[in-house]
């Protein structure tokens, strides 16, 4: 009886954390495209609140003031920029037929831990330092008044936004090697090949569509 | 239910089938024989075949009665299918050798 509950708990935690590390064992497709896409919309949101940019796959930072849907455009560019070469690399690469479905899909909910870096960019001692640094390096305008308590909010928000930058490029490399079942070093070459190319093709991008409507990033 | 195994538990070789009886009459063949390539796969993959074959070959219904995702069963399949290229192509190579 006691190994029977040692060996379900065991089988429960083994499921939660393939859950967290890679989800898409269990969810890819249709579902996780939704939920992906509702995570990336969601991101925007709170984002725009407190003036929070993903200006690039891995970009996240405050900004200046921008309309709404400049900051879902943001979430959709970044999230395509790593699509299409990951799946092209998934065609040349894979020996799997695949679904472009699975690669849209896994690909959006992996962006989910930059929900909570959204999160974390809400307080406004985020956009007070931001304010002071730029301040300090234009020469430009006089310091915002900043205090103790912002450098620790600030030092805790970047220090959790980096943990969650590096939490999303395991999931998004989990989420390749599942939708086009690609495994070793021919996965690694071409994720971190994607991933350089995806964050020049977003920059890019990003800044073309900011300065096409004449909004700043 | 005995399970019947496949590699040889010292040097882990391919097993082969030396004789087979009949429970009836008691008549026994002795020869040898290769394990068919399915025999040949894990229980863990024969019984995903089996459920493969169950479900008429869908791999949706699959992944719903697995609680997986449908990339993940269909690479399973794919892991497979390689392993039993694999085996049959050394059956093959095994084959030109006795020539």
């Amino acid at each position: 009886m006691t190994e029977i509950t040692a060996n379900n708990e065991t089988a429960t935690s083994k499921r939660l954390s393939q859950g967290l590390f890679n989800p898409f064992m269990f969810v890819a497709g249709f579902k996780a495209l939704l939920l992906g896409l509702a995570i990336i919309l969601i991101s925007a949101f709170i984002g725009s609140l407190s003036n929070t940019h993903f200006d690039g796959i891995l970009d996240v930072h405050t900004g200046a003031e921008s309309p709404l849907w400049f900051f879902f455009a943001e979430g959709v560019i970044d999230w395509l920029c790593i699509v299409v070469p990951l799946f092209f690399f998934g065609l040349i690469v894979s020996r799997s037929s695949f679904r472009i479905i699975d690669v849209l899909g896994t690909q959006a909910l992996a962006r989910w831990p930059y929900l909570i870096a959204a999160l974390v960019m809400l307080p406004d001692a985020n956009r007070r330092i931001g304010v002071y640094i730029m301040s300090r390096l234009t020469q430009t305008t006089s310091p915002a008044a900043i205090d103790y308590i912002d450098m620790s909010i600030f030092a805790f928000a970047m220090i959790l936004t980096v943990l969650m930058a590096v939490w999303m490029v395991a999931l998004m490399y989990k989420a390749y090697c599942v939708s086009c079942n690609i495994k070793g070093p021919k996965a690694i070459a071409t994720f971190i090949a994607s991933l350089i190319g995806a964050e020049v093709l977003s920059k890019f991008a990003i800044l073309s569509l900011a300065d096409c409507v004449k909004v700043l990033p | 239910m005995k399970i019947l195994p496949t590699v040889c538990p010292s040097c882990n070789s391919q097993l082969k089938v030396k004789s087979l009886i009949c429970e009836q009459c008691r008549t026994e063949i002795q020869g040898q024989y290769e394990l068919p390539s399915l025999a040949r796969l894990s229980a863990d993959d024969q019984t995903f075949i089996l459920e493969f074959m169950k479900a008429s070959g869908s791999l949706k219904e699959m992944a719903r009665l697995l609680g997986l995702s449908y990339p993940t069963v269909r690479n399973r399949l794919d892991e497979i299918i390689e392993r039993i290229k694999l085996a049959e192509g050394l059956k093959e190579d095994k084959g030109e050798e006795n020539l």
